[in-house]
């Protein structure tokens, strides 16, 4: 068993930072086997997330390691020319690591430490694409560390508090039309490093044996790069225009409020609902700010417009024996994007999520969690920027795995 | 617990989802040619369709010519291959009075300042390539884009004859015509038997025109008989162009006076220091023309501006880029020395050239009505252009190098810009005769190369 966790501890740590679509809802494996549902139903470790209120209200100690390899295929296909290309991105890997303590059965505090990876997206396009001049990779880390409080307030409500850190880094590519003698065109690198800081707080109302209610508050956390790294490679007679040198940028990943209800019609099932609200309206422009500005390189403002959205979450849990439990979910999200505004980076359109999941208890102190997560995404658009035009499509997915170890 | 079955879950896992992580499938759009025969497609016209640019007609130009790019769409609608009078592929080229093509490279100026600028990459042009005679009975082609011809030569016989005299015949016509000496452009091109055309003329003249600063030559009347007039020799072309019932495209002609070649050395680009003001005060303020510190609008002449036929000129003026630039940075041309007029356009020219212009699109456009034709507007397209065009991410201007899309004579295009405007053709062509033609992809056509 330890070699086991070892494993999945040596495969989280190397490829800690791969995550796939912007915003990724990854975060507990029961709770991605709902469709991504949970704020009202403390079931495990990863209520640290989902709602740190509901915390207190487990009934044992834990620590939870999940990955979900995440296989992302894009297709574009130009509606001028009707040529298409692909994305060749490598697998995406969401992690989450959570831990919960209290001292006895009686005590009414939670302790816990959680990280995980709710915003991250690599897209790697095909080579000489005919976005190429927009993007042609975009690599989004960011891992959050969440310390937590949470207090069993009464019987029935339960209250939670998370601190965190966020840590990151943001690497974006793409080609500059500028070709030399032998062919080729340049390309811009401009990658750095990113921090911030947030909260995530939540609170827990078990309002009767089979109801419960729930809502946390997620803060935006501004990721800020102070000293990016820009690398130009132009033909030799355009290297004073394109001077490698620092850049500033930011990026804001969003507040998320979510309401969440639970209901228990039978001991044997559970059902789980949340409705998200996420500020997306947040990012507004990407901007990028050189030390150095040529002719050639001014500093640049993308505008983005994202707008606010909903996302509708909900999922069931049945548990067939002791042992085993299986889950079933959907979710349906708006994408924040507006027409005008899809990029490469994010080829984002309304979805529809279909997951399902499974656990098995391995004697007293383990339980395997397995979700499996499906989705598929087609808009069409012209973006206002680069007057790329066509049609995105992408497949999404993410067979998850998580080792609980309870005691 | 044990460690294989778990990790026989995870490989299960990940058989699954390779299974299931399905590349999304492409549904392409279907390809139709409507009411376009492209088995026999001829490009018709001047510069702009033969492939001429960075002041030369050599092979990698042509093989990026109007026709060369929309053939390649047309293959896609049945459409046969595309012959062109090709020069040999490594050559130099050819320009109007013998010139290699030209490449940037970096060139000191007087002051011993190094930028970059479009340099011969040869002292002269390929004779050899150019004089060859390329025509074939065999293999008649597709391609009568001919540099500097004008609208009212198609029907000319002998327009080929180099026994005509300068000016009296085509040598980039000589080495393509079935019959040189007494042939003409018309019956070569009839002679392909053509399904579809594009016929875009007019332009050549006008800029020739331009080109010396309206100094010589005369514009083409916008009415007159064939091979006088604009609107005669245009309707000769038409009638027998669609005499069997082929279909086309015909397009207007851009205001040429939006190239690069006339909008990059600015009206008012003599900056002055103290003492050159001070000098050129001297000089000129008994004839009433005053200077300061600073910028100040350039000097040149003309012969109805007072008793001394000079004056400074006036904004919307323009200047070309054939003027001498050492002569205009160290040797005070431009101020002590007046431009002369050839290196200049003035505004009572520049009415002239364009009222040219509007006068043969006027014309173009009721032909395209009369003859049913798809009708291109370039003049448009090469406006928007002026403004600034941003395709798939490529920012797009007529700014000299910079700009991206012209070539480096800065009259013509270069391939990516051949390629937007073929996707101006294909987009017409498609409305008008009810065909789905997919335009091509211009980020696979090349700009300007650095070195």
């Amino acid at each position: 068993m330890q070699k086991l966790i070892l494993t999945l501890f040596i495969i989280l740590i190397s490829q800690l930072v791969l995550s796939q679509g912007f915003q990724v809802n990854f975060q507990g494996q029961k709770q991605q086997g709902m469709g991504g549902a949970g704020t009202a139903l403390p079931i495990d470790g990863a209520s640290l997330f989902f709602n740190p209120g509901s915390t207190s209200f487990l009934k044992e100690n834990s620590v939870n390691l999940a990955m979900t390899p995440t296989f992302a295929r894009s297709l574009f296909v130009d509606a001028n020319t009707n040529q298409s290309a692909r994305t060749n991105s490598p697998m995406g890997t969401p992690f989450s690591a959570y831990a919960v303590y209290r001292k006895s059965a009686e005590s009414k505090l939670f302790f816990g430490i959680a990280a995980y990876t709710p915003f991250g997206s690599t897209v790697q396009w095909e080579d000489e694409w005919m976005g190429r001049f927009a993007l042609t990779r975009l690599e989004l880390k960011s891992i959050f560390i969440q310390p937590t409080i949470s207090v069993k307030l009464t019987e029935k409500v339960g209250l939670g508090v998370g601190f965190v850190y966020c840590t990151g880094n943001v690497n974006l590519q793409k080609d500059l039309p500028v070709m030399d003698a032998s062919g080729n065109y340049g390309h811009a690198e401009l990658a750095g490093k990113a921090n911030g800081f947030g909260v995530n707080a939540g609170v827990f109302v078990q309002a009767t044996d089979k109801i419960g209610f729930g809502l946390t508050y997620r803060s935006q956390v501004n990721m800020s790069v102070t000293n990016g790294q820009a690398t130009f490679v132009v033909p030799t007679s355009l290297e004073a225009n394109f001077p490698n040198g620092n850049f500033s940028s930011s990026l804001p990943l969003p507040q998320v409020v979510t309401f969440g209800f639970s209901y228990k019609p039978t001991d044997k099932l559970s059902l789980a609902l949340d409705v998200n609200y996420v500020g997306w309206k947040a990012y507004d422009t990407l901007a990028f700010d050189y030390e150095t500005n040529t002719s050639s390189l001014s500093d640049t403002k993308s505008v983005r417009s994202y707008e606010n959205i909903f996302a509708f979450r909900g999922g069931a849990n049945y548990d067939f024996t002791e042992k085993i439990a299986a889950r079933i979910g959907m979710a349906y999200g708006i994408s924040p994007v507006q027409n005008g505004y899809v990029t490469p980076e994010t080829p984002d359109a309304n979805r529809i999520n279909y997951t399902a999941g499974l656990s098995y208890k391995l004697g007293k102190h383990f339980t395997l969690d397995a979700s499996i997560f499906f989705t598929h995404l087609k808009r069409t658009d012209t973006n206002i920027e680069t007057n790329l035009s066509g049609t995105f499509t992408t497949n999404v997915i993410a067979p998850g795995l998580a080792v609980i170890y309870r005691f | 617990m044990n460690f294989k079955k778990t990790k026989r879950l995870i490989l299960g896992l990940g058989i699954l989802s390779v299974t299931f992580s399905c590349k999304p499938k492409e549904t392409s759009i279907e390809v139709s040619a409507g009411e376009v025969d492209a088995t026999r497609f001829v490009s018709i016209g001047g510069i702009t369709t033969s492939g001429f640019m960075d002041d030369a007609l050599y092979a990698e130009g042509q093989e990026n010519s109007l026709g060369a790019i929309l053939s390649v769409q047309f293959k896609l609608i049945g459409g046969g291959d595309f012959n062109q009078p090709l020069m040999p592929t490594s050559s130099v080229g050819w320009s109007k009075i013998g010139l290699s093509r030209l490449l940037l490279g970096n060139k000191t100026d007087c002051l011993g300042v190094t930028s970059l600028s479009p340099l011969r990459i040869a002292s002269q042009g390929d004779l050899t390539g150019f004089g060859s005679y390329v025509y074939s009975s065999s293999n008649k082609f597709n391609n009568f884009g001919i540099p500097f011809i004008k609208s009212t030569e198609f029907s000319t016989p002998g327009i080929g004859n180099s026994a005509n005299g300068p000016g009296l015949f085509n040598a980039f016509f000589t080495r393509m015509a079935s019959n040189p000496i007494n042939g003409t452009i018309k019956a070569d091109i009839l002679a392909k038997n053509p399904t579809f055309f594009t016929l875009f003329t007019g332009m050549d003249e006008v800029l020739e025109y331009a080109k010396n600063g309206a100094s010589t030559g005369n514009l083409t009347p916008v009415n007159g008989a064939v091979g006088i007039g604009f609107d005669g020799s245009i309707t000769d072309l038409l009638i027998d162009l669609t005499g069997n019932g082929a279909r086309g495209a015909l397009s207007n002609i851009p205001d040429v006076t939006d190239f690069p070649y006339f909008t990059t050395i600015p009206f008012d680009g003599l900056n002055l220091d103290a003492d050159n003001a001070f000098t050129l005060n001297e000089i000129y303020n008994p004839i009433g023309i005053y200077f300061q510190v600073g910028k100040n609008a350039f000097v040149i002449e003309d012969p109805t501006a007072g008793a001394f036929g000079v004056r400074q000129m006036v904004e919307g003026e323009l200047i070309l880029l054939s003027v001498p630039l050492d002569s205009l940075k160290c040797n005070k041309m431009g101020s002590v020395f007046p431009f002369r007029n050839e290196f200049v356009l003035t505004n009572p020219e520049l009415v002239d050239i364009r009222n040219t212009i509007n006068g043969f699109n006027t014309v173009l456009a009721s032909a395209a009505a009369n003859y049913n034709l798809a009708f291109v507007d370039s003049y448009s397209f090469f406006k928007q252009l002026k403004t600034g065009i941003v395709y798939n991410g490529i920012s797009l201007s007529a700014k000299f190098v910079s700009g991206g899309a012209y070539s480096l004579d800065g009259i013509t295009l270069n391939p990516r810009g051949n390629a937007l405007l073929a996707n101006e053709f294909i987009g017409v062509i498609n409305q008008k005769y009810k065909a789905t033609i997919p335009k091509v992809d211009a980020t696979k056509y090349r700009g300007v190369i650095f070195p």
